[in-house]
């Protein structure tokens, strides 16, 4: 721990010789820590909610609603963590996937017949089919950029700064890009249809919408978890995230590893705009803003980790919603700041990451 | 697919592995000059030389994680050089780094399994229970992840996963290094084994004397250069060789 232990010290005495203020120090730099101050910034946020005149119900409400909304997080932060993994480098053209999966599906829908409305939900059979039909459409638009842009970069070793430094550059032609095909007025996959909130125990209410997309989201999660942790490609992504060079010793052809990972994390973050979309609105910014808290909740789990990604987006996704009963919801991306600094100060490798004390 | 048979040597039985004047480096710094070595079928052949010698460099070349400069790697008669590793893999070879050679965050059964990523489906099962055959430790902590074990079950983890494919050649870099004279011990004894059921072994040792002493024939590099060759006793007991490189 300290640089004055040295290895010949005596067991005993290396304990009395670390200072209390060090003690608490280590104490206060575990997972254990960093769990607890995450729970205990919830409460806060509850009481600070509940100071500003919210109801015990419409503090439930948000919560659940959190967790829907972390939901979406997670499918966004699973992939940005495994491209992560494998391809060493935080994607910020991520959340610009997430928005081309959203605008995909609208367009896509509209050239399909409109069935009637699922009820309870508000949407028809088009709009899944859309979504289906939208995840190897993002896909492959990730596959071009990875092959125009990241690879050539990759080929010729380039830093983690200079491959940032490009997905951001793909995030704003991605963007321009989504401006210009659909304009930058707000869409709706269904306007003007109600979608009316059910009413729960304990006075919580919620759209069948967003119960449909928090299952639907679990799904997905629980799906990827499967193809991780039991085919052939999902351990081959597990080895090459763990070790590249041995991945490629050991007979695995990386590129194809590479793009079943840009497939799995554009799928994904595909079927996380739809959903996005479904329960708010269309704009060409929504994956922009979720960029942060997706970002925030890849990097709370541990990067590189996806069930922690998973973990990291509830909360994140309780937080920007329980806030908003207490300041306003566009501060929401903040509120993923907020807890992003707590993760980075406590334990940086965050509830799940490899290595740290 | 250019099909070029290698220069017959030692009474025209061709090698199986064939390094002819091989330059390489890295950037601006020559590593390897005019390196030429072979390995025949079913042999093993140790390459001893002082540190910074360009050991580890050669069998990067060899395993095509570094192009030559010059110079040919012929393998089972096919020119290889420039090959990616994972078309070196497929052609029979494998190859087992000096460290991190084990993936920390999978499991031991994992980790094998990725040494067939390119078998068929259906028989990794079978190759696993070989493996642990050989390796009885591995079968005991198979759902162990791979960072939690010690250095030896590390090298065996890394061995076990080389073989998987029953390759025709094995390339080891080091397997000696960090471990205990007597984890040592056990190591070589299986290597030798290894090499008793079939494939070629071409291993890079600091640990020159054991090494030799296993190997049907040897190689002493130095300075990027090839200097002695001979059968393992010949290097042993060659004066010039022990003064400079066994420390005897």
């Amino acid at each position: 721990m300290s640089m004055q232990d040295t290895p010949d010290d005596a067991v005993g005495r290396r304990h009395d010789d670390r200072s209390l203020r060090e003690r608490i120090g280590a104490a206060l730099r575990s997972r254990v820590a960093l769990g607890v101050a995450l729970l205990l910034t919830l409460v806060v946020f509850w009481i600070l909610g509940q100071r500003n005149g919210a109801s015990l119900s419409d503090l439930l409400s948000l919560t659940v609603w959190g967790i829907m909304l972390g939901g979406i997080i997670s499918l966004g932060a699973i992939g940005l963590t495994l491209v992560y993994g494998v391809l060493k480098f935080p994607n910020f053209a991520h959340g610009a996937l997430v928005t081309l999966g959203a605008y995909g599906a609208f367009t896509i829908a509209s050239f399909l017949p409109r069935g009637p409305v699922l009820l309870p939900f508000s949407f028809g059979w088009e709009l899944l089919a859309a979504m289906v039909l939208a995840m190897p459409a993002v896909s492959l638009v990730a596959l071009v950029v990875d092959r125009v842009l990241f690879r050539p970069l990759r080929q010729r070793d380039a830093s983690l700064v200079l491959l940032a430094m490009a997905s951001l550059a793909a995030a704003f032609f991605l963007r321009s890009s989504i401006y210009l095909i659909w304009g930058p007025d707000f869409l709706f996959y269904y306007p003007g249809r109600a979608n009316p909130a059910l009413h729960l125990p304990l006075g919580i209410r919620i759209q069948a919408d967003q119960i449909f997309v928090f299952v639907l989201a679990m799904i997905l999660v629980a799906l990827t978890w499967l193809l991780l942790e039991r085919t052939r490609m999902g351990k081959a992504m597990r080895a090459t995230a763990d070790n590249p060079d041995l991945a490629q010793v050991r007979g695995i052809n990386t590129e194809r590893v590479i793009a079943w990972t840009w497939v799995l994390g554009a799928s994904l973050a595909a079927a996380g705009g739809v959903m996005y979309g479904l329960a708010s609105q269309l704009r060409p910014e929504m994956g922009f803003w979720l960029l942060l808290p997706m970002f925030a909740a890849a990097i709370m789990g541990g990067l590189g980790n996806p069930v922690g990604a998973i973990v990291g987006a509830v909360i994140i996704g309780i937080a920007q919603q329980v806030s908003s009963s207490f300041i306003n919801p566009a501060y929401g991306p903040g509120v993923a700041f907020v807890l992003l600094v707590i993760v980075l100060v406590l334990q940086p490798q965050g509830l799940f990451g490899k290595g740290g004390d | 697919m250019i099909h070029t048979c290698s220069r017959p040597i030692w009474g025209g039985s061709m090698a199986l592995l064939d390094v002819q004047s091989v330059t390489a480096g890295y950037g601006d710094t020559e590593i390897l000059r005019d390196v030429s070595m072979q390995v025949r079928r079913g042999e093993m052949v140790s390459i001893i030389g002082p540190n910074g010698a360009g050991k580890s460099t050669l069998m990067k070349t060899i395993f095509g994680l570094l192009h030559p400069r010059e110079g040919k790697v012929f393998f089972d008669g096919d020119d290889i050089s420039g090959l990616h590793p994972y078309q070196i893999v497929e052609r029979g070879m494998c190859y087992v780094p000096q460290v991190s050679n084990v993936f920390t965050e999978l499991t031991v059964a994992e980790n094998l399994e990725m040494g067939a990523f390119l078998a068929k489906k259906g028989d990794i099962s079978a190759r696993k229970e070989r493996i642990y055959d050989y390796f009885p430790r591995l079968k005991e902590r198979r759902n162990q992840r791979a960072g939690k074990m010690s250095g030896g079950e590390r090298q065996m983890v890394a061995m076990g996963s080389a073989l998987m494919l029953e390759p025709k050649l094995v390339l080891m870099d080091e397997p000696s290094a960090g471990l205990s004279p007597k984890m040592v011990g056990v190591i070589f004894e299986q290597i030798k084994k290894i090499n008793d059921s079939g494939p070629a072994i071409l291993i890079v040792e600091q640990n020159a004397q054991l090494s030799l002493q296993m190997s049907d024939r040897g190689y002493v590099l130095a300075s990027g250069e090839n200097r002695f060759e001979g059968t393992g006793e010949e290097l042993l007991n060659d004066p010039e060789v022990g003064r400079l490189y066994l420390g005897g």
